[in-house]
C-alpha cells in the first residue's frame, strides 16, 4: 500500500494542525518543534494498534501528543516562549505589514501560553481547541469541576 | 479579553506561523512512512533519554560485577574476608543492575495514551525511584575497607584494632547514616547537594519538585 493511503498516515494527515500547535506551544525553537513532531508521530505509530475506533480519535490523539509535548518540554526544558511572529519568512512578514496590531496581540497570546506551566498550557490548549470540559478532563486526568476552577484562574492572569 | 477573540487570535497565530512553513508536518508524517524509518528515528530519540543514563549505568554495572564474581571465582573463599568482601560488593551491585534494568523496562512499557496526570506521575516517579538505589549501594562502601583483612593481622598487630578496625567501623555506622538519612527530606542540607552533585541527581530533585507540582494539580479542586 502506498504511505499515502496508509489510514494511519491520513489521520495523521487530517490532524496535522492540532499536532502542530501543540509542538508551537512546547517548544519555542524550530529545530525543537521539528523533533517534537517527530516524537509525537513516532509515539502515535508505535501505539496505534491499541486505539479503540469506538473512542474519539482526537481525544486519544491529544492525549498522546500532550503527553510527548510535556516530557519533551521537561527533557529540553527550553521555557522560553514561541518564537515571534516577525522571524517568520521574509515574504509573509511582508504580507503581515499593515497587520502590525495583531500581530502584537498574537505574540503575546502565544507569549503568555509559552510561559504557563505544563499542564496549564495543556488546559489552554484544549480549551482554545473548544474541546468540552468533560473531554479536556478525559484528556488530562482531571474532573470538569477542576477544569473549569483552572480555567478561570488561568483566564484571569 | 472576550473567549471568542482569544479563539479567534489562538487559531489565526498558528495559522500564520504554519503558512510560514516553519513546521512541514506533512512532509514528517509521509518520510516517517515506514515501521523500520520510525526505528531509526526512535533510537535518535531525545525522549529516550530519560534511559539512555540508566544503561550506560546498566552496561558498567554489568562489567563491575562480573570482574567481582571472577575475583570471588578465583579465590574460591581461600581468602575468608578477600573473598566474603567482593561477595557482598558483587551482591549490591547486581542488586543496582537489576533495578536499574526494570526502570529501563519500566520506562519503556509507559503508555502515553492515558492521562497527561496519570503517565507523567508514573514517569516522574521512576526517575524518583533511583533514590533507594543510591541508598542501598552506600552500604557496600565499609566492604572496600575489609577485603584485605586476615586473622593472623587482627592475632598478632595491634595497629589493625588501633587503626584499621575503627575506619572499617566509622565506615559501617557512616554507611548506615546515610542509608537512613538520604532521602527527599534532606535535599535541601548542604551535606547532601556535596554528596549528590551528579548530573542524575539533579534531575532527580527536580522531578521530586514536578511530582509535587503534579499533586497539586490533581488535588486542587474548587
Amino acid at each position: 500500500m502506498p504511505p499515502e493511503q496508509d489510514p494511519f498516515i491520513q489521520l495523521i494527515e487530517a490532524n496535522k494542525a492540532l499536532i502542530f500547535k501543540i509542538c508551537n506551544a512546547y517548544c519555542s525553537q524550530p529545530a525543537d518543534r521539528e523533533d517534537l513532531a517527530q516524537e509525537i508521530i513516532l509515539t502515535l505509530w508505535k501505539g496505534r494498534a491499541r486505539f479503540r475506533p469506538d473512542h474519539k480519535f482526537s481525544t486519544w490523539l491529544y492525549r498522546v501528543a500532550l503527553n510527548v509535548a510535556i516530557s519533551y518540554y521537561r527533557k529540553t526544558k527550553r521555557s522560553i516562549p514561541n518564537i515571534p511572529l516577525s522571524d517568520i519568512h521574509a515574504e509573509e512578514a511582508a504580507h503581515l505589514g499593515s497587520m502590525k496590531e495583531e500581530e502584537d496581540k498574537q505574540q503575546l497570546l502565544q507569549q503568555e501560553i509559552g510561559a504557563l506551566k505544563e499542564f496549564d498550557k495543556a488546559l489552554i490548549i484544549l480549551y482554545l481547541e473548544e474541546k468540552s470540559y468533560k473531554e479536556i478532563a478525559e484528556i488530562i486526568g482531571i474532573t470538569a469541576t477542576n477544569v473549569a476552577t483552572k480555567l478561570n484562574r488561568i483566564k484571569e492572569k | 479579553m472576550e473567549d471568542i477573540e482569544l479563539k479567534k487570535m489562538w487559531d489565526a497565530s498558528n495559522k500564520q506561523l504554519e503558512q510560514a512553513r516553519i513546521l512541514n508536518l506533512q512532509s514528517r508524517a509521509l518520510s516517517t512512512k515506514t515501521f523500520e524509518s520510525l526505528q531509526k528515528h526512535k533510537a535518535q530519540s531525545k525522549l529516550n533519554g530519560l534511559s539512555t543514563f540508566k544503561n550506560w549505568m546498566i552496561a558498567l554495572g554489568i562489567i563491575w560485577v562480573l570482574f567481582l564474581v571472577l575475583l570471588v571465582a578465583g579465590d574460591r573463599f581461600k581468602h575468608l574476608y578477600f573473598s566474603t568482601s567482593i561477595a557482598v560488593i558483587a551482591a549490591f551491585n547486581i542488586y543496582a543492575v537489576a533495578a536499574y534494568i526494570k526502570q529501563v523496562i519500566l520506562i519503556n512499557q509507559i503508555n502515553y495514551e492515558s492521562s497527561l496526570v496519570d503517565t507523567q506521575k508514573k514517569l516522574t516517579e521512576l526517575q524518583i525511584s533511583t533514590i533507594n538505589i543510591v541508598r542501598i549501594l552506600f552500604l557496600q562502601a565499609p566492604f572496600y575497607t575489609t577485603f584485605y583483612w586476615n586473622t593472623q593481622w587482627m592475632l598478632t598487630d595491634i595497629k589493625f584494632w588501633l587503626i584499621t578496625f575503627p575506619i572499617s567501623l566509622l565506615l559501617f555506622l557512616a554507611s548506615l547514616w546515610l542509608y537512613r538519612n538520604i532521602s527527599f527530606k534532606n535535599a535541601g542540607k548542604k551535606w547532601f547537594r556535596l554528596l549528590m552533585g551528579g548530573r542524575e541527581w539533579a534531575s532527580i530533585i527536580e522531578a521530586k519538585r514536578y511530582l509535587e507540582e503534579i499533586e497539586e494539580f490533581k488535588t486542587n479542586e474548587a
